[in-house]
Formats: C-alpha cells, structure tokens, sequence
C-alpha cells in the first residue's frame, strides 16, 4: 500500500475511533462514568506502579453529586 | 458569627420572578445543580463574592406561589425556608424577589415568607419593566410597612443587583437585625389578601390604559370561541411563514454547500479521504444544516408569542380541552417545551402536583413535534409536496401545520385512553398566572434565537458529525470482493444490516436505505436526514452527483406511499435514547420507559403500515 493511502486511512481510523468515543460518552455519560470509575480504582491500588497510578488518577471522572444530570446536554 | 463562616443566603418567590436571573447575575458561572435528597426538584447554589471580599452561598430555591404546598417544588421550599429540610441547613438570610410589575400577586407570598420571622431582604425585581409600564412603587412606604429591607433589582441588567449586594453585605454582621419577629400563628388566606391590598394601594399606583387595554385584549384573546380561532390563526400563520420566509436562505445554503463540496473532491486526490469529506461529512452535514432558516423562523415566532405574555393565554384556553383529555392544565407548560426538545419538557413535569397527571404528561411528551423532527419533516415535504398556493396558503405549510396538529391530537388521544385505562374521574383545577401583555424587546429576541442556532450548529458540530463519520465507515468497509457485480455499497456493513432491517420494515414501504438512516437516528432525529444524505451520496456514479442535493434525489427514487409512511413513523418513533433516558431518571422506573418505547414504537409501526397501505391502494405507490 502506498504511502499516501495509508495516511489517508490512518486519518480516518483517527476520526472514526473519535466518533465512537464521542458518541459513547455523549450518549452514555452514567455508563461511561462508571467505567471510568473501575478502571481508575483497578490502576489505582496500592500495590500498583506509580506510572500506572497516575494514569488512574488521570483517568478517574471530576467528583460530582450523585444526583447531577449525567450531562448528555441533548437538552440544550 | 464568625468571620469564617459563610453566610447562606436563598433566593425565594413566586414561578417567573426573576428569581433564576438574579441568581445568575449573583453567582455568574459558580454554580453548582444537583437534585434534593431524594426527590428529583432540582437544587441550585452557586457562591457570590461581594466587593467587601465577603463569601456567601446563594441557593435558588424553587419557585412557589404559597407555602400551602400544592407540589413537590413548594414543598421543598416550604421545608428549607423554615430550616426543616433533612440535610439542608437554614438560611441565614431569605432574599423574598418579587415581580415589580405584578406585586398584587407576588406580595402575598412574600408577606407569607416574612411570616416565618426569619431575616429577611425583599429585592422587587423587573423594576424597569414596571417604570416602562408606568406603575410606580414607593420603596420606602413598602420597607416601612413591611418593616424588613427592600431594594430594587432588574435582574437581566449587568449591575442589577448593586443595591442588593450592598445591602448584603452591610447587613452581613447583624443578619439576626433584619428579622421580623415570628407571627404568633401562621396568617390566613385573607389576612394575606387585606394585607396586599392595604400595601398597595399605600405603596404602588398602577396606570389605569395598560390594566384596561390588557381587559379588552383578554376579552377578545381568552373568549371561548373567538380566542379558540385566534389561537389556530397564529399557530397556522407560524407554519406558513416556516416555509414562506425560509426557502430562498435555504437555496443559498444549499447552493453553497454543494459548491463546498465540489471544490472539496477537485482540491483532494481521489481516495478514502476525499470519499469521507465529500460524500460523508460536506453531503450528511449539509443535508442538515439547510434546514436552519426554518428552525429559526419556528423559534422566533415562538419566542415572540412568549414574549408577548399570550403563551400563558393559550395554556387557559386549552385546558377544558386538556382536562377532557386526562391532563392536567399545568401540563401545558411541560408539554409546549416539548416542542423544542422533550427533555426539558418532561423534567419540567415536576411542577404537576398529581402524580398520575404527572406520568400522563410524561408518557405523551415524546409525541410534541420536537425541533429535531423539523429537518426531517422539512426534506420530505420538501421532496413530495408541491411548493404551491391552496387559496391563500402555502400548501408545504398546511402539511407542516397538520404534522403538529398529528402530534398533538395523538397525546390527547392517548392520555385520554390512560384517563379511561386508570378510571380516573377527578379534575383538577388550573392555577395560572396571566402577566400582562408586553411588546417583545428585538434584543431578547435575538438572543433566544442566537441561543438556538447555537444548539443546532453544537448538533450538527457534535453528535451528527460523530454518526456522519461512523455510518460513512458502515457504509464504506468492507470493499466488494473480487469480480463482485453490485454496487459496492451493496457489500458494505451498513448495506447488509439494511437490507436485514428491511424484512420488518418492508411492510411500511421502507427501503434498505431508509432503514440504515433509522439506527444512528436513535441519537438524534436530525441525523436520520444526514445518514439519508451520506447513503445516497455514495451510491452516486461519480463526484458531481454525489454533491447533488439530497431532495430532488428522494423525490425522484421514492414513492409518495414511502414518503408519507416515513412522516407518519416520525411523529410516533421513540427515535431518541436521550428521551427514554430521562423518562427513566424521572420516573425511577424501568417499566414506565418499556411502556412508552412500547406504546410508542407500536402506534410508530401501525400507524406507518396503515398509511402506506392505504397509499399504495389509492395509487400513490
């Protein structure tokens, strides 16, 4: 495959994996938050590497209240 | 009190005082929303920093016309104002707003709040719409007979609320000081009203031309059967006017978006790249944004009849109609906020006291032809109903009007089956407040409307781009195998599920096509006319083709059968996740969301396959 073509393909398994996250967590904001939860408490215990550690606190959602809108702003 | 400690604050009065807008214009963007333990009302604090350096917390408490709470709103801010909200500290101090311009009203709610005996600031809000209206307010007679604070706000002003925040900040060290000692029994309801009576006739003088011009206006506007046809005249005028005023911006986007997209795929070498701009995003995106004229002449007549003060007056003349229906007339509010998204409108269901009447608006709330259905109403009449006159009117606008009128008909008719399904034979009894007409300001007018541009361009930027781009991917892999003999699109991902779809949808005169649109068009309606764009746009025979509108092209491969079944799927279909989602937080109910997706999806499909019956055997098929 030439080089040009690769590229181009590159770009769109960018925007396409981009779409999917979008859709994902606009759509699923409660779901996702809590995906981002688990991972974030498994990268993040005790036992773990610091490098791995930092990457959970990175990954670990803003606190918010429990019974906030989930922020999928269909509404607006 | 210490001087750490920060002081609560809670803004309290009627629905409409200005309450939310002084709350904004306090705390600007520190602002907080979460929901009251345990009940979905929700609650709102934000932090004010006053020019002293002095902290507060501000609460926006829910509107509330007595503290004789008549729903959950009230009642939550019955319980909080007297400190007996679990979880929820007292106030230090209640900021009671009222409208300047209806204190008759809104008094009386705040000589119940100073009932309670707890400090107390009454800011009169809007007092620049009142001086326009030349109804004049003695503040100092108001704070003497009042005998706590009073300060003039205008909320929607930049330094509004410079007198409030002084006063604040003054009375900060010795809030204890601006307490009424508590009453020895709670007043009555006509103690309440001599009260108001006696404070306004000693405080405020009304212009006796605007009380009698907004009487004579009543009399024609809420008349059972002149203000019942005024009412059809405008709704119908707004439909016309859709098509009438929009059409030649729309020929320019249109024409613009196509040029975009040619000069795209002759700047671009051929390849994937260049496919999934041209045939996927400039093609799908444009398919969608055409249709912003339209939206905003639907939301600047909107707009302007709220403005006016007449939406209220439509909500009494349809009540005797809603009541028959099994609604409650407080559901009329809910129900016209569907008609931007059906989100707000079902959270706005909150403020339906009766819990059955508050389900009932619920479950018929998707049915209100929400702004996401325009564009796909749009392109189909577009398509298949001539653009001519029947007598006066635009023939487009006519099936526009009866698209909504479908909608609305079909709530009524299926809140009334929930009525008889519950054997429910109580009523209740509407409480409204009518404000007196205004004429609309250009500028709040163009903000409303700016706001909904933006809504739609954040659409269009977010997810329909998002789906554009991932259907463009369906559509596009895997590539046809060797010495395949369809079109390649045939082979496609998207192709096959379409064509799997339509063992079920066939029935209903839907194409493969027409059902590959249906799937991403569960994330937001408008997309099923950008998935339409991006489906056909690669199934063109090269690059000029592609960039082809989408409306002459459905026109000339579909049936008028098809196109109305289509329109007829779109008023009922539940095509929206974000819907059912918050049917289910509201509800906390997983089976009230699998009745309306039921319900809905069944009346979506039968009434589909009835239409297109009965239009293939009438010979439009």
């Amino acid at each position: 495959m030439e080089t040009g073509l690769l590229v181009q393909y590159i770009a769109i398994a960018i925007a396409a994996m981009a779409s999917i996250a979008y859709v994902i967590f606009t759509q699923w904001p409660a779901a996702t938050r809590r995906a981002r939860i688990a991972c974030a408490l498994a990268l993040m215990g005790s036992t773990r590497p610091a490098w791995m550690q930092r990457i959970g606190r990175r990954l670990a959602p803003a606190a918010t209240n429990a019974s906030t809108c989930g922020g999928c702003s269909s509404c607006d | 009190m210490s001087s750490t400690h920060v002081m609560r604050l809670a803004l309290v009065g009627n629905p409409n005082c200005g309450k939310t807008a002084l709350f904004n214009l306090l705390t600007g963007s520190r602002q907080k929303v979460a929901n009251y333990a345990g009940v979905t009302v929700e609650r709102k604090e934000g932090r004010l920093l006053a020019p002293s350096g002095r902290q507060y917390a501000v609460l926006d408490l829910p509107g509330a016309y007595s503290f004789h709470a008549s729903s959950l709103d009230e009642a939550v801010t019955r319980d909080l104002c007297r400190g007996f909200y679990p979880g929820e500290p007292a106030p230090d101090v209640l900021v009671c707003v009222v409208d300047a311009t209806n204190l008759r009203l809104h008094l009386r709610f705040a000589l119940e709040v100073r009932s309670l005996g707890r400090p107390m600031v009454v800011a009169v809000n809007m007092m620049d719409a009142a001086r326009r209206r030349g109804i004049e307010i003695d503040l100092d007679i108001l704070q003497r007979e009042l005998g706590v604070p009073v300060v003039p706000t205008v909320a929607v002003r930049r330094d509004g609320a410079h007198a409030l925040v002084e006063l604040i900040d003054a009375l900060a060290p010795t809030a204890q000081a601006v307490a009424k000692p508590l009453e020895d029994h709670a007043p009555t309801q006509e103690s309440l009203h001599e009260e108001t009576r006696r404070l306004l006739t000693l405080a405020v003088s009304q212009p006796r031309r605007t009380a009698a011009l907004d009487d004579t206006l009543d009399r024609w506007l809420l008349h059972p059967v002149i203000g019942l046809a005024t009412l059809a005249v405008v709704m119908f005028l707004m439909f016309q006017a859709v098509y009438a005023w929009a059409t030649p911006v729309m020929d320019l986007i249109e024409a613009g978006t196509g040029a975009f997209g040619e000069w795209v795929a002759r700047v671009l070498p051929e390849g994937p790249l260049s496919s999934l701009l041209v045939e996927g995003v400039i093609a799908g995106l444009g398919g969608v944004i055409v249709f912003l004229p339209q939206i905003v002449v639907l939301f600047a007549f909107i707009l302007a009849l709220e403005e006016t003060g007449y939406l209220p007056r439509a909500a009494f003349l349809l009540d005797r109609l809603m009541s028959k229906a099994g609604l409650s007339g407080r559901s009329f509010i809910p129900l016209l906020s569907s008609f931007a998204c059906a989100i707000p409108g079902i959270m706005a269901t909150r403020s339906i006291q009766d819990p059955r009447d508050r389900l009932a608006t619920i479950m018929v709330a998707p049915l209100m032809t929400c702004s996401a259905r325009l564009p796909v109403y749009a392109l189909l009449i577009g398509a298949f109903i001539p653009r001519q006159q029947v007598g006066i009117f635009n023939l487009q606008g006519l099936v526009l009007f009866s698209l909504y009128a479908a909608g609305i008909a079909s709530a009524l008719a299926v809140s009334w089956v929930m009525k008889k399904w519950r054997r429910d034979t109580g009523e209740h009894a509407l409480m409204l407040e009518l404000p007196a007409y205004r004429m609309p300001h250009a500028r709040d007018l163009l903000i409303g409307l700016w706001e909904r541009v933006l809504i739609f361009l954040k659409r269009v930027g977010g997810i329909i781009l998002a789906l554009t781009i991932l259907l463009w991917v369906l559509l596009t892999f895997p590539a046809p195998p060797e010495g395949a003999t369809q079109a390649a699109i045939e082979y496609s991902f998207a192709g096959r599920i379409g064509h799997a779809m339509t063992s079920v949808f066939a029935p209903l005169g839907f194409n493969w096509q027409i059902c590959i649109a249906l799937i991403p068009g569960l994330a937001a309606r408008e997309v099923a006319v950008s998935s339409l764009a991006t489906v056909y746009a690669l199934q063109a025979v090269d690059d000029a083709a592609a960039t082809d509108a989408l409306t002459p092209i459905i026109s000339s491969e579909w049936t008028l059968a098809m196109a109305l079944s289509l329109l007829v799927w779109f008023i009922y279909a539940p095509q929206c996740l974000s819907t059912l989602a918050t049917i289910r937080r509201e509800t906390q109910s997983w089976k009230q969301v699998a009745i309306a997706t039921g319900y809905l999806f069944g009346l979506a499909y039968l009434a589909s396959l009835v239409t297109y019956q009965v239009a293939v055997a009438l010979g439009a098929g």
